[in-house]
């Protein structure tokens, strides 16, 4: 299950413009809701900002999926981790404590969970997903491997995280300085 | 079209589970026996139904038992028999699990609140299939029979489990529609069919993620089993049974065919959705004792036994998210919230990526 177009995260580059989040909400397959993230650290003193879309995790396959009492985060051949099926999601919220991205939300009155799917409308077909598509910086860059690497010099991509003990390979990517190959997060406070 | 989507419960099935399967169906067939008073009352005609629906108790068992053997799903599964019974849960919140069961199972006011129209499709596919299924299990077994008062021509007696209930005349609208009760049922489902085939063509959100075999062909199934209902009826009142051999066997096929892809496609969300009782229970019930703070923002997270659960699943599926870190505020991924998690993930990243970003 790979992906041969994913998208690369750079938060480095991300102006906190918010374009994500507002294309997001066009997608078709998301009713009006957005499903980005865009967390900044402190604006007071700070202008950094973190996109976060879902990293469609490879290895283990989908933790929120695998967390799912009902089987309702289906997980397709390409590697896309899709949002809940809503007839069968019954707002455990197994998933949205599970992932360790901090991907899926909650929607209380619906008893439903939303979670970025790639914009599988779009993606199935060719197209970008909306948030890569319309980011002015490039923060968010949908492409190959081999397209990143070579319009950003000493920049890596890396798939593969440390959670505490555990180790997970996504789908997507965050572009990192080169010397990194497997990013370990600190447990820094907000 | 998007490619076929693959479950993570597709594990393989253990000869445990096949027999638990066997044992539910072995055990339908002997009620199937005591309930037609030893077959004197199942009617011949209706044994393909008959053989189906065993065939559905084997395959739908089968399918739980494995579903159960997810991690999450067990710790819910047993967690909620114990609330269930439990007197001190019933003596906390006495109204929960009838609230749950009418709110989840009855009302569904969670679809209400995703849309109006969505509701009132579903809530036609819902009873029309209760009612429906209601009138033609017992029938098929021979649980219920009706028979020719003696010495009469047009009333009937209803006979439940062998036992004599009520009469009627067969040519009075009550009788009418005791013997064509599943032509009211059938136009509930058309009406729900109708309403979700229209979102399914027409509607974008739908429309992108949706596929042939989970989505549509359910939808067809339940149109194609209606139509020839209506008209199995509609041929025997006013065309003199014109086709009426034919219709019974397209009828007969549509709804073995559905009843026995049950177990693997859309309609076992009819089987795993009342699970939602059970997580309204376990919800209400552990958050009695209040939230856990989130370890980073102090925030509200969730209730401490739902953390503790879900640690428990990820040591079965054999994650570990442990923090090692001594002077972290957590000792565990689930104990921060979803913001959390993002933004001390930023604050790593950006001092992994020097000072520029850092406050």
């Amino acid at each position: 299950m790979t992906m041969e177009r994913s998208i690369f995260v750079d938060p480095s580059r991300c102006i906190g413009c918010g374009a994500c989040m507002a294309a997001c909400r066009e997608c078709d397959g998301h009713r009006g809701k957005s499903l980005m993230n865009l967390d900044f650290l402190d604006r007071s003193t700070s202008t950094a900002a973190l996109p976060t879309v879902c990293m469609h995790c490879v290895d283990p396959v989908a933790p929120c999926a695998q967390v799912c009492p009902v089987d309702a985060i289906l997980v397709s051949e390409d590697g896309v981790v899709h949002s809940p099926d809503a007839s069968r999601c019954i707002g455990c919220q197994n998933c949205v404590h599970g992932c360790p991205w901090g991907v899926p939300k909650f929607d209380v009155e619906e008893q439903l969970v939303h979670k970025c799917d790639l914009c599988y409308d779009r993606t199935s077909v060719g197209l970008g997903p909306m948030c890569a598509t319309v980011c002015p910086s490039d923060a968010l860059y949908y492409g190959s491997e081999d397209e990143v690497r070579a319009s950003r010099p000493r920049r890596a991509a890396v798939d593969v995280f440390s959670f505490g003990r555990q180790e997970l390979q996504t789908g997507n990517w965050m572009v990192v300085p080169e010397e990194f190959s497997v990013l370990t997060f600190p447990l820094v406070g907000p | 079209m998007p490619p076929e989507r693959t479950s993570l419960s597709h594990t393989h099935p253990r000869f445990r589970e096949y027999v638990v399967g066997g044992v539910a169906a072995l055990g339908l067939m002997v009620l199937i026996w005591a309930g037609s008073n030893q077959l004197a009352n199942f009617d011949s005609a209706l044994i393909g139904y008959a053989v189906g629906i065993v065939a559905l108790t084997f395959a739908i068992v089968s399918r739980y038992a494995r579903w159960l053997r997810m991690p999450s799903t067990g710790r819910y599964w047993r967690r909620g028999w114990q609330l269930v019974s439990s007197w001190e849960s019933f003596r906390a919140l006495p109204g929960l699990l009838p609230r749950a069961v009418l709110g989840q199972m009855v009302g569904q006011g969670f679809i209400r609140r995703r849309g109006l129209v969505r509701w009132f499709g579903h809530q036609c596919l819902f009873w029309g299939v209760i009612g429906a299924t209601l009138i033609t299990f017992p029938l098929v077994f021979g649980w219920l029979a009706f028979k020719l008062e003696p010495g009469s021509t047009e009333t009937y007696r209803m006979f439940a489990f062998g036992f004599g209930t009520l009469t009627f005349d067969a040519t009075s609208f009550f009788g009418w529609s005791m013997f064509h009760a599943l032509n009211y049922t059938a136009v509930l489902v058309i009406a729900g069919c109708v309403v979700f085939l229209w979102r399914r063509f027409r509607d974008r959100a739908v429309i992108a993620g949706q596929s042939f075999g989970y989505d549509m062909m359910p939808l067809l199934m339940l149109v194609v089993i209606s139509v020839t209902g209506i008209l199995l009826t509609v041929s025997a009142t006013l065309f003199e049974g014109s086709y009426y051999d034919f219709l019974v066997i397209i009828h007969m096929a549509a709804v073995v065919l559905t009843l026995v892809f049950i177990p693997y496609g859309k309609f076992f969300h009819v089987v795993q959705r009342p699970a939602s009782v059970g997580i309204q229970m376990y919800n209400e019930i552990n958050l009695r004792g209040g939230r856990q703070p989130c370890a980073l923002c102090g925030e509200p997270l969730a209730p401490e036994q739902f953390v503790v659960d879900l640690k428990s699943t990820f040591d079965e599926l054999g994650q570990d998210y442990t923090i090692d870190d001594e002077s972290a505020p957590a000792r565990h991924l689930s104990e921060l919230c979803p913001r959390c998690k993002r933004v001390s993930r930023a604050g790593g990243y950006f001092a992994l990526n020097g000072s520029s970003f850092a406050k």
